[in-house]
């Protein structure tokens, strides 16, 4: 009796806390990104369409699986890794993305897939902080070359696209070589440093470590970099080998306003929302006219202009391999 | 015998209100607690077949076992820490006038209240290699190579043991407050030494304090995240970290299950050990 006395009065506090209006829900992953997310895409999305977005965050793969799973996924849109955005379609919890509403003409065909878009790309570059380092490694041979530049060197911690890739560079594969990747290979190579290694765990950490000379250098999102450099740290990008991987727009499947989704996502990669963004974080825009938009001193700075010596992380080859990948990535990393 | 039941414990009239007064409070931990556990459990007995094969898994892997003694050392050396450093302090704050105990603890709860992402990164700037304390060191001329004491199992027990003090702290001042000085000063007359005195008159007084305060430490460092993830190296991962992982990245909840289940079993059969030899009296309870 009590109970469902309880119970009833928690359902009605729930859905007065729910808003009336069908809005839709952005996530994605917090900090200065999302930040950014909100002031080039979500403010003036909202004044154009007359739809509120609100947000949450940060992106949670376990969430959008039981929000899927339930049938009534709270998630409109979300901001997700690539990869994970290829192997999620086709596990069937994405929607289907209506290319009539979204103009994929002008999207960069790397990232563009039945269920996503790119939302933006980025470079792991190699960040060296001038002042605490007494050479600035150029290439990815000598970041793993402990002789030549002794000291900690700071790499992403999660299991992702990036340094893997780098450690098979070091080591002297061609890039046109790198897929399918040789794991026991770049497991053999990161050896070596291992425990000159400092992972960071997002990008303010990796802000920290370089701006304090913590880790002299390393491999570092470019956008970061591109953040301390406006705080007067003098820092310095080798773009030598820079692996680029990107992230997606994609929405969960059972999305209650389809459309509003769709609109939402056709304006966040519409040409003058993806240079917004993009002068804003140093990120590369996915539409391809955004370019033209933006003032040529931000323009050159960004990954897109850095492809002579890039590599393209094979993001269908990790969508497959992104479980396996990642149960001996962390088996080595806490051994 | 009636009258001796009520002279015992609360009649079953009381009883029965107790339990009624308890039941929001019990009916919002069922819904928004138990059953998510019992399902996120299910699954890891259903996913990705039905079986043990999770369990098998978690058990048999060097990795998995690795992490789990990991993280049995690391709530085992905080709580150690905690208490060495917890029990001197409880005892200062009991013995100082009400003036100076009410502004240590006033610190302590202000540091309770501090968002604990903002403690775990004010720790790294300090203990780091470039970072405050092995500047001073180095500048003073103490040492020449930076000490290393982050990303090891010295950040985590540094970081943890800080966030954990309070929880020791505070039992341990309320057991000692109500230790009558006069047990002391007759123990002296009896002849017996300080440290007779502390091993076989205090120590026996506070075990309550330090049983409850040690438990809760462990148990919570059990479970504990952010500070290894932030604090520790790779090498340190802990449980709760690896349940995550399963869970949020890997979305393997099947593994995620068995681990957490892996986990809530050790925490009840410590409950439940505490609960045997010391009853509920140190839990706030008489």
């Amino acid at each position: 009796m009590t109970l469902k006395v309880s119970l009833a009065a928690l359902a009605a506090a729930l859905a007065l806390a729910s808003p009336a209006r069908a809005d839709i829900v952005f996530t994605s992953w917090g900090g200065t990104t999302q930040a950014a997310q909100t002031s080039a895409w979500i403010g003036k999305f909202a004044e154009k369409s007359g739809t509120k977005v609100l947000q949450d965050g940060p992106t949670d793969y376990g969430k959008i699986k039981a929000m899927v799973e339930a049938g009534k996924p709270t998630w409109d849109v979300v901001d997700v890794e690539g990869d994970y955005a290829v192997q999620a379609g086709e596990k069937g919890l994405l929607e289907k993305l209506d290319f009539s509403i979204i103009d994929k003409s002008k999207l960069d065909p790397r990232f563009v897939t039945d269920y996503s878009v790119g939302s933006f790309y980025y470079s792991f570059v190699i960040g060296c902080n001038k002042e605490a380092a007494k050479t600035c490694p150029q290439n990815w041979a000598e970041v793993f070359d402990t002789q030549k530049f002794p000291g900690k060197r700071a790499f992403y911690k999660w299991s992702a696209p990036g340094v893997i890739e780098a450690a098979l560079l070091a080591d002297g594969i061609a890039a046109d070589k790198l897929y399918p990747l040789d794991l026991d290979r770049a497991f053999k190579k990161l050896d070596t440093i291992k425990k000159d290694i400092v992972w960071w765990t997002g990008g303010a950490q990796s802000q920290q470590l370089l701006a304090s000379g913590e880790t002299p250098f390393g491999s570092f999102w470019n956008g970061r970099i591109t953040a301390i450099e406006k705080t007067g740290i003098k820092v310095e990008a080798s773009w030598d080998g820079n692996i680029t991987a990107a992230d997606s727009l994609v929405m969960p499947k059972g999305v209650k306003d389809k459309k509003a989704a769709m609109e939402f996502i056709a304006f966040a990669t519409s040409a003058p929302a993806q240079a917004d963004f993009a002068a804003r974080t140093g990120y590369a825009p996915t539409n391809l006219d955004s370019a033209a938009l933006m003032s040529p001193d931000i323009a050159k700075t960004l990954p897109d202009k850095q492809t002579a010596r890039q590599i393209n992380a094979d993001m269908a080859y990790w969508a497959k391999n992104r479980d396996a990948i990642a149960e001996r990535w962390y088996a080595w990393q806490s051994k | 015998m009636p009258q001796a039941t009520a002279l015992v414990g609360p009649s079953r009239g009381q009883r029965r209100t107790s339990l009624l007064l308890a039941l929001p409070a019990l009916s919002l931990l069922i819904v928004f607690f138990a059953l998510p556990v019992l399902a996120l459990l299910l699954r890891s007995v259903l996913e990705p077949a039905p079986g043990f094969s999770n369990y098998v898994t978690l058990l048999g892997s060097s990795t998995y076992s690795r992490i789990l003694v990991n993280t049995f050392t690391v709530s085992a050396v905080v709580t150690v820490v905690t208490l060495l450093i917890g029990f001197p302090t409880a005892w200062a704050l009991a013995l100082m006038p009400p003036i100076w105990s009410r502004l240590v603890f006033g610190v302590l709860l202000l540091s309770m209240w501090t968002n604990l992402l903002t403690r775990t990164y004010a720790w790294m700037v300090l203990l780091q290699r470039t970072g405050v304390i092995n500047r001073t060191l180095i500048d003073l001329g103490i040492i020449d190579q930076p000490l290393p004491l982050v990303n090891n199992l010295t950040g985590v027990t540094i970081g943890m043991t800080y966030i954990m003090l309070p929880f020791v702290i505070l039992p341990l001042y309320g057991v000692i407050r109500r230790i009558d000085p006069a047990i002391l000063q007759a123990a002296a007359l009896c002849g017996a030494t300080r440290a007779q005195a502390f091993r076989r008159v205090l120590l026996p007084l506070v075990m309550p304090g330090i049983a409850v305060g040690g438990l809760m430490v462990f148990v919570m460092s059990l479970g504990y995240f952010v500070t290894p993830a932030l604090l520790g190296g790779t090498a340190n991962m802990m449980l709760a970290e690896l349940i995550a992982q399963f869970v949020q990245s890997l979305v393997n909840w099947g593994m995620g299950g068995a681990a957490a289940l892996v986990l809530l079993s050790v925490t009840l059969s410590l409950y439940t050990l505490q609960l045997r030899l010391f009853g509920t009296s140190g839990l706030g309870g008489r």
